[in-house]
């Protein structure tokens, strides 16, 4: 793989320059430069809102010693400016540890050294923007036509190339050269007086044709008939109930409600229900939750691409692993980054994630999955008196420190004596994370995965969660009826 | 030791290209901004990182005459990258689609408001050795209370400089300074082991009125009001809201019905009440944006247009000139851009957004708001939002007491409040005269004469 030419100033004089400076000052540094190439198309009403396109270079500068970081952060990759950048960062570390009482030391590691490039069919940057806007359109134009009671659509489209290089003072040197592909897709429909939206998106890493797949294809025409559906629902009932979680769902209890959890910086900071609980039993045995985040599982999905919270090494390095979180029942592991995992004495996970080169890595999910068992979809409902199933999501949050989290559904049905009924909107889950995991009472065996942008800390990382369907007993749902 | 970049001579390069270019560009516009922060970053409750950095920038709004528009940007800024930029936005223009509301870019304005106190020479002159001081308090706070077991806080500060020049004589430039401090305290009951925490923060415009010993103390005041949850039954009572929880179900929400591309879109619960009562009398809101000082203020907006203060809801009525504005909604309306554009970097077209967002103070004391509530609810923070297309809302409670005979008992777990915000706004009956001031929202206390609550506790049990 040919290294970028405004990328090759990162030589073998510079990393030892570096050494030099910084030995016997800091314990660890690192170093993450790219220059990115982004494409933003945002058409609204058949009608283009935004065409833009943008050439960017990102260095971020990190340093470490005796428990105090220091980050330095500038937009030159030239040698010169990133020796200034590090005598800085220097500085800024020596300043944290002057000030920390918290004195730990870094895990060494062999250096790791290798260049990843995605596989793609067709570059992102060889199709040109006319061919970008007639997919837009053509989704556009599918939803705005499939009713006359949609009033507003929305499309979004964003791609990414991005070339990087990554060093660190184990010796590691590290080149990738990755793209990233997502198109969301939102519609507005109206009848008497009531206006409700529906969203759908496909993402993943790799090239253009990834938008050639039947999911991606069929997008526009699924969130306008979702959104017609909608107009139809009724308010929800409320009260505590039985409720079956589709995959998306199941994902998004597996990845916010309990995920965050398990990130080991927020147990650290005692911000974490899960804080102690290596080796003890916190679901019902059938439950197995793990995050994977490595290449190569788009065909686990029926995909031909890499799923969007794929990566290959994290912001500090580290190789994305599968990590088992929950094994039949019993907390494992936790999500660890370069400094939780040296602090907790167990090898990192590959979960150090920064959104960008200017943002320092946080603990964060990849790919987090339950386990499917034996149950259908069907089985399932036949032997729900009464209840809901709750298909995907608007959006949720929760609260990490008492696990009190809420869902917005986006569709609901009424289950009443084993028999799917009739569609209601807007209904939001209610319960604590730990219940949940011991109110199980039904694995479903067919998963799925839905992708996702996870904020925390001011930063956004691709991410995907799934699993298969599941059944809770005794949650509480809320809506105005 | 920096390189210093000519930016009026390079935006005056990139303007006269896109005009030399093609003659298909009927007007451009170049957005610069620069910008250095310094931030201290809190970690159980001890200090873990300092960071440092820059970054600055160029983008290009080029539009033709049928109304498409293209955009890019870059931060290397040099000639060529200039030149591919302006190109690139030329060719993204021509493969646009026609928007004939898409009439022009702002004309150049004579006059623009003064606004002071934006600017805080302390704090882009702030050296991080010094900075620190301002974080000691905040873990003093921490360190010597029983209960608070961790803390997670920082203190950050960025100085910035914008220039808007477009080929309509627009050219303007500013610099402005802000700080923020946030606290995030966790404590633990010693008895009953239950773990709650509290948060609080601050935005100001100038370093002198930091207090970062108050947001601490009050994001543990927070925490302590929030341990040892207790579930609550179904009831119908009235719902006061703190100031946050104010700006959280009715400034945000107006806010963004407000907001004129999402109006047009007919995407909002405000479409079609403009002119109407949408709120009981003592709901007054507006949208200043020059007040001295402020975190919301500005002299002029994304576009390069004058900022206003403007009256948006006037004792329940939403106001017929209620919407916030940029030059594309308002061109399309036949009126003037009321100065919303919102632009957060040259990374990003301009969109709208409110600048202060104020909701009038009473003049009762929050005392006797609380004082006739024989059985109700005090709330300070949902995570949630209501459904913005139908203003339906049923949101958990994060952090709300339940209140008996005007005091406020036990915090509330599992328990949510389900309302339609037009209802909510009706059903307003008493404000505070005290106000708080987050960042660019101001609110007081709010009473909500009654909604539905839905407790985790069984009714049947």
């Amino acid at each position: 793989m040919e290294i970028k030419e405004e990328l090759k100033n990162i030589d073998e004089p510079l990393i030892s320059r570096l050494n030099r400076l910084s030995s016997s000052k800091i314990e660890y540094w690192d170093i993450n430069c790219n220059i990115c190439e982004d494409m933003a198309l945002d058409f609204t009403d058949q009608k283009s809102k935004e065409i833009s396109s943008s050439l960017t270079t990102e260095c971020g500068i990190r340093t470490f010693v005796g428990g105090g970081w220091g980050f330095y952060v500038l937009k030159e990759l030239d040698s010169q400016s990133i020796e200034n950048g590090f005598l800085k960062a220097i500085k800024l570390a020596r300043l944290s540890e002057s000030l920390t009482k918290n004195k730990f030391k870094l895990g060494d590691r062999d250096p790791f050294i290798k260049n990843f490039k995605v596989t793609k069919k067709k570059d992102l940057l060889d199709v040109p923007v006319e061919e970008k806007i007639e997919l837009v359109k053509y989704h556009e134009k599918i939803a705005s036509g499939f009713s006359p009671k949609i009033i507003n659509t929305h499309t979004v489209y964003t791609d990414e190339s991005s070339f990087s290089i990554f060093l660190n003072s184990f010796g590691s040197f590290i080149a990738q050269d990755l793209s990233f592909i997502r198109i969301k897709t939102s519609a507005y429909a109206q009848e008497k007086g009531i206006i409700q939206s529906s969203v759908n998106s496909v993402g993943g890493m790799g090239g253009f044709e990834i938008m050639e797949t039947d999911n991606a294809k069929k997008l526009s025409e699924k969130t306008a008939k979702e959104v017609l559906d909608l107009l139809g629902a009724q308010s929800p009932i409320g009260g505590k109930i039985t409720v079956i979680m589709d995959p998306r769902l199941t994902g998004t209890f597996v990845h916010e409600a309990f995920g965050h959890a398990v990130e080991a910086d927020l147990v650290l900071n005692n911000e974490s229900i899960l804080k102690g609980h290596i080796g003890k039993k916190v679901a019902i045995e059938d439950v197995t939750i793990y995050d994977d985040p490595t290449i190569g599982q788009g065909k686990k999905f029926n995909l031909p691409h890499e799923l969007f919270g794929s990566y290959f090494v994290d912001s500090e390095g580290i190789p994305s692993q599968k990590t088992t979180i929950i094994e039949k029942g019993v907390l494992k592991n936790f999500l660890h980054s370069l400094e939780t995992s040296s602090r907790m004495n167990v090898s990192p996970n590959g979960h150090g994630r920064a959104s960008s080169e200017s943002e320092k890595p946080q603990v964060r999910m990849g790919i987090t999955m339950l386990e499917p068992r034996d149950w259908t979809l069907e089985e399932m409902i036949e032997d729900t008196k009464k209840g809901v199933l709750c298909e995907d999501f608007q959006y949720g949050y929760t609260d990490p420190i008492t696990g009190n989290f809420q869902f917005k559904c986006k569709m609901s049905y009424l289950i009443e004596n084993g028999e799917k009924k009739h569609l209601m909107r807007d209904a939001s889950l209610s319960a604590m994370t730990l219940e949940v995991l011991n109110k199980i009472s039904a694995i479903g065996k067919n998963i799925a995965t839905s992708d996702g942008i996870c904020g925390k800390g001011g930063q956004s990382v691709r991410v995907c969660d799934g699993g298969p369907h599941i059944r809770v007993e005794d949650i509480m749902i809320g809506g105005l009826s | 030791m920096e390189k210093k970049v000519d930016y009026h001579a390079l935006s005056r390069y990139g303007l006269k290209l896109a005009d030399q270019k093609s003659t298909r560009v009927k007007r451009a516009e170049i957005f610069y901004d620069a910008s250095n922060y310094l931030s201290l970053e809190i970690e159980e409750n001890s200090i873990k990182h300092s960071e440092m950095g820059s970054d600055e920038g160029m983008s290009i709004r080029v539009i033709d005459k049928r109304g498409s528009l293209g955009f890019a940007f870059t931060n290397k800024l040099e000639k060529s990258s200039i030149e591919k930029m302006v190109n690139t936005s030329i060719k993204m223009m021509n493969s646009g689609t026609p928007d004939p509301d898409f009439r022009d870019l702002p004309s150049s304005y004579r006059d623009y408001p003064k606004v002071s106190g934006l600017f805080d020479k302390n704090i882009k002159e702030l050296q991080i050795e010094d900075s620190t001081r301002y974080i000691e308090d905040i873990i003093r706070v921490c360190r010597d209370d029983e209960k608070a077991i961790s803390q997670s806080a920082s203190f950050k500060s960025a100085y910035s400089k914008i220039m808007i020049m477009n080929s309509n004589g627009v050219e303007v430039q500013d610099k402005d300074t802000n700080c923020l401090v946030y606290s995030q305290m966790i404590v633990e009951d010693k008895v009953s082991k239950d773990i709650s925490s509290g948060t609080d923060w601050q935005l100001e415009r100038n370093l002198a009125v930091i207090n970062p010993l108050k947001i601490a103390e009050k994001a543990l005041e927070k925490a302590h009001n929030n341990l040892n949850r207790k579930k609550i039954k179904n009831m119908k009572c009235p719902l006061i809201l703190t100031p946050s929880g104010a700006i959280n179900l009715i400034l945000q929400p107006i806010a963004m019905g407000i907001n004129a591309e999402t109006y047009q879109y007919k995407r909002g619960f405000l479409v079609g009440k403009l002119g109407t009562k949408i709120g009981s009398k003592l709901l007054t809101i507006e949208d200043n944006a020059l007040i001295d000082g402020a975190a919301g203020s500005s002299s002029f907006d994304g576009e390069g247009v004058p900022c206003q203060n403007r009256k948006i809801i006037e004792n329940g009525t939403l106001l017929k000139s209620g919407l916030l504005h940029n030059s594309y909604t308002a061109n399309k309306e036949n009126i003037k851009s009321t100065g919303n554009s919102s632009r957060s970097s040259y990374s990003s077209l301009p969109s709208i957004d409110s600048s202060n967002f104020m909701l009038t103070p009473g003049d009762i004391p929050k005392a006797e708001i609380m004082q006739d509530v024989k059985r109700g609810i005090l709330m300070d923070d949902t995570g949630d939002s209501p459904n913005f297309a139908t203003g339906d809302f049923s949101g958990l409670i994060l952090q709300g007491n339940l209140i008996e005979n005007g005091e406020i008992k036990h915090p509330l777990n599992e328990t949510m409040i389900a309302i339609n915000l037009l209802d909510l706004f009706k059903k307003i009956d008493a404000i505070s005269k005290e106000v708080e001031i987050f960042g660019s929202y101001r609110a007081p206390y709010v009473r909500i004469d009654e909604v539905q609550i839905l407790g985790g506790k069984s009714s049947t049990q």
